[in-house]
């Protein structure tokens, strides 16, 4: 129970710092939508129509009661309502990130498991290159050289997301190969002790096989680590997405969130930030009750 | 700690990571990789155009009269409604909905005839009184279409008859035709709700579907224009332009609007069909003529002599487009055509900067940003250039979602942006004194007098001359420097015809292209 206050707190914070760091940016909505095209007079009479014209904490908790009882508010870019716009563009993001994830989390484990100067090397480079580099890297070499996919991802109108996989096969790899060289990184360490620890050693010994060594031994040690590790590499996958739907053609939650960015759209940016902000605070409180569980076994 | 000893279990996966990504890779890819290098997936119907349309990304808007930032809203209102005119091949005005306007003698009442055979989608019939709602309704949003009927008197207006249309103009305006060719989108009297779809419009083709991507539309058979050769459009909303490039290239889509300049020529190679819009457009240097030291023509002078324009229009536009004479509208039919091209000429600049005091040399601020392709290397290879006559320019870039709110109109020197739009709007926008966006100043009394007294001359012919002398002038002692203006390029599929030539709002009607025969 405390954890789970603890989870919202979090995410209420998160949504408080969102706001703020929205509203710092130089510029507003109606400014940036003007483009310098009206006088003052008329700047103040939109602002004040749109509601920009009160004071910072005043919107914050108009936002949030709005969302409490339902209504996240509509776009100051194209007044259409944030839920259909979010509703509109999750399936495509949901559908990167939960590929991803499917794609990363074997690849992290394979990775920590491997030992070898040469494996942490690609797991750093892996983690370091930039998203924009791998997806540019992964086109060219799949896409243009050994023409497997399409080199955008122009999913097909009003069917689902997966319906031509072919198409998914670079975001979700763009996504996927750091995320998995992050996480594998982060765990080799964890990995290593534990692999060393005497029980692990003598299990190995007296010929146990691998696959129950890692079940039953390894596994539950390494769990917890994994666990807020996943968490906090799915926060990075929903960050991914800002990069990989503008690199690839799609419309998701990640273009949306880069265009309400640079619109001022604060109703848009909110909803988003705090769905990307749900996802990390629901698995690290996951991860969490997971590690107490563990504790409390032993 | 020691190292533990490497055994069997730590060899499999390093064989595993490799073996994953292939057989993901390949799984995910195999059942469809013949259909994406050739003329996109089996069973695409050949009476479908797919398009990718320029985007400025983020939500769709569905408001036909606010701001159609993307190029993308503007293509899905024009399938959708009927504007009132448009622009024709050379620019000027050709009927769509208004089949006739005509003045009385004072030029400022005009009797505009709409068609009677266009119906709304819902079967209501298309009338006056819907025409001048969506007007009024777009006078309300001047704020965010550019003012953009702020030459009439909408509350004097009215609507005699179901076909005609009475514009009161708030001084004589010859130019009604003009005016009426951007954005007058036509929806039915009363509409309040636009932020549910697009509303029942009469245009060539209604949105049946899509997502937030794409909107699909079908042919509205019962339109009164030419037959659209497509049954269905699909349009595309794509911010970034490699990725329009690619899709046309990949077999995704039929027509990709403005693709970037290196993408050209390999599409050209492979065999797909370019459609080049000269005139489409400008990184125009903005020096504001209130301002130190721009405020001295002379040094305006110098700087329009000091520059290299071939220079600047082979690095920023890779030489796809052509040379700038600092005529802010070279594409508009009233543009003067005979005037000499400026050369460099650094001996007469240094003169004239000698002339104006500054023989030591002058700094400045040459404010850029990246909002578009190229701007802050036409700030940078510029600053170069006004080294040797002693404007030491310092470049400084500025963020491209502020740059709009903070240089624009603002700042005394800097990269501006202008694109495929015609004089009389560029006068509207940036050339009317005391208007936020008079972003050179430029307040000449009679210039103004002078171009007041072109617009109330009703001779077609001897008004085109007296507004082609006024943009000689602003050529000529104004605050733009046109150093280039860059071709846009639309890509197309083989077979693909009817890409219409026309820049800027003319650019946004593809109703009559026709789509890829089947393969």
């Amino acid at each position: 129970m405390g954890a789970l206050l603890r989870a919202v707190a979090l995410v209420l914070v998160a949504s408080v710092a969102v706001f703020a760091a929205t509203a710092l940016l130089p510029a507003d909505a109606v400014a940036v939508r003007s483009g310098g095209r009206v006088d003052g007079e008329q700047l103040a009479q939109l602002r004040a129509a749109a509601g920009l014209d009160r004071p910072i904490v005043a919107r914050y908790l108009d936002w949030l009661g709005g969302l409490l009882t339902g209504d996240p508010g509509s776009s100051l870019v194209s007044g259409r309502p944030v839920a259909e716009l979010v509703g509109q563009r999750a399936p495509v993001s949901v559908v990167l990130v939960v590929g991803a994830l499917v794609l990363a989390v074997p690849l992290a484990a394979a990775l920590a498991r491997t030992r070898g100067p040469a494996v942490g090397v690609l797991v750093v480079a892996g983690a370091a290159l930039p998203p924009v580099v791998v997806g540019v890297g992964l086109a060219a070499l799949l896409s243009g050289a050994w023409q497997l996919v399409p080199p955008v991802s122009l999913l097909p109108a009003g069917r689902p997301p997966w319906s031509r996989p072919e198409l998914l096969v670079l975001p979700v790899l763009t996504l996927a190969l750091p995320t998995a060289a992050y996480a594998g990184g982060q765990l080799r360490g964890t990995v290593a002790d534990v692999v060393a620890r005497p029980f692990v050693r003598d299990a190995v010994l007296r010929g146990m096989p691998p696959t129950a060594v890692a079940l039953r031994y390894v596994g539950p040690l390494v769990a917890g680590p994994a666990l807020r590790v996943l968490a906090v590499s799915a926060g990075s996958l929903v960050a991914g997405t800002t990069v990989v739907e503008t690199l690839f053609g799609m419309s998701g939650l990640g273009e949306l969130l880069v265009a309400a960015v640079r619109a001022r759209d604060v109703p848009v940016v909110q909803v988003v930030a705090l769905l990307a902000a749900v996802v990390v605070v629901a698995g690290l409180l996951f991860a969490d009750l997971v590690a107490t569980r563990n504790e409390r076994d032993r | 700690m020691t190292a533990p000893p490497i055994s069997p279990p730590n060899r499999r996966p390093r064989r595993f990571v490799v073996t994953a990504l292939v057989v993901t890779a390949l799984a995910l890819s195999g059942c469809s990789a013949g259909g994406t290098s050739t003329g996109g997936p089996a069973g695409t119907p050949s009476d479908t155009l797919r398009y990718a349309a320029p985007s400025a990304g983020g939500a769709a808007t569905n408001d036909p009269h606010g701001l159609l930032a993307g190029e993308s809203d503007i293509v899905r209102m024009a399938l959708t409604y009927d504007v009132l005119t448009v622009p024709g091949p050379d620019g000027s005005p050709e009927p769509r909905l208004a089949t006739e306007w005509t003045p009385d003698d004072t030029l400022t009442r005009w009797t505009v005839s709409l068609r009677g055979d266009a119906a709304f989608s819902d079967g209501r019939p298309v009338t006056a009184a819907d025409a001048l709602f969506s007007l009024r309704r777009m006078g309300e949003k001047a704020a965010e279409n550019f003012g953009r009927l702020a030459m009439f008197d909408l509350a004097a207006s009215s609507a005699p008859d179901p076909t005609t249309l009475l514009l009161v103009t708030t001084t004589p305006y010859a130019e009604v035709g003009t005016a009426l060719m951007g954005a007058t989108f036509v929806v039915p009297d009363a509409t309040t709700d636009f932020g549910a779809g697009l509303v029942p419009g009469s245009g060539p083709f209604r949105p049946t579907g899509g997502d937030a991507q794409t909107t699909v539309f079908e042919r509205n058979d019962g339109w009164w224009g030419p037959p659209p050769p497509s049954r269905v459009i699909e349009v595309r909303a794509i911010a970034d332009p490699a990725a329009r490039a690619q899709a046309v290239q990949s077999g995704e889509v039929d027509l990709a609007g403005s693709v970037p300049a290196v993408a050209v020529a390999p599409a050209e190679a492979a065999g797909f069909t370019v459609a080049r819009k000269p005139g489409a457009t400008m990184y125009p240097v903005v020096m504001r003529t209130d301002t130190a030291p721009f405020d001295d023509p002379r040094v305006r002078e110098a700087v329009k002599l000091a520059t290299d324009r071939r220079q600047l229009l082979d690095t920023v536009f890779l030489g796809q487009g052509e040379l700038g004479n600092d005529l802010i509208t070279p594409t508009d039919p009233s543009s003067p055509q005979n005037l000499p091209q400026r050369t460099p000429d650094l001996e007469g600049a240094r003169a004239l900067m000698t002339e104006a005091g500054l023989a030591g040399g002058v700094d400045v601020t040459l404010h850029t940003t990246t909002a578009y392709p190229g701007m802050d290397t036409a700030a940078t290879l510029l600053a170069q250039q006004l080294a040797p006559i002693g404007i030491r320019a310092a470049v400084q870039v500025g963020p491209p979602d502020t740059y709009f709110v903070d240089v624009y109109g603002t700042e005394p020197f800097y990269v501006s942006f202008l694109g495929g739009i015609p004089f009389l709007d560029v006068v509207r926008v940036a050339l009317t004194p005391g208007s936020p966006t008079n972003e050179t100043a430029w307040a000449d009394p009679a210039w103004n007098a002078d171009l007041a007294s072109a617009l109330a001359d009703p001779d077609a012919a001897t008004r085109a001359g007296r507004l082609g002398d006024l943009q000689t002038t602003l050529r000529d002692e104004g605050g733009y420097l046109v150093w280039g203006v860059g071709d846009r390029v639309d890509l197309a599929a083989p077979g693909v015809s009817g890409v219409s030539p026309a820049i800027g709002f003319g650019a946004g009607f593809v109703d009559q292209v026709t789509p890829p025969s089947p393969s």
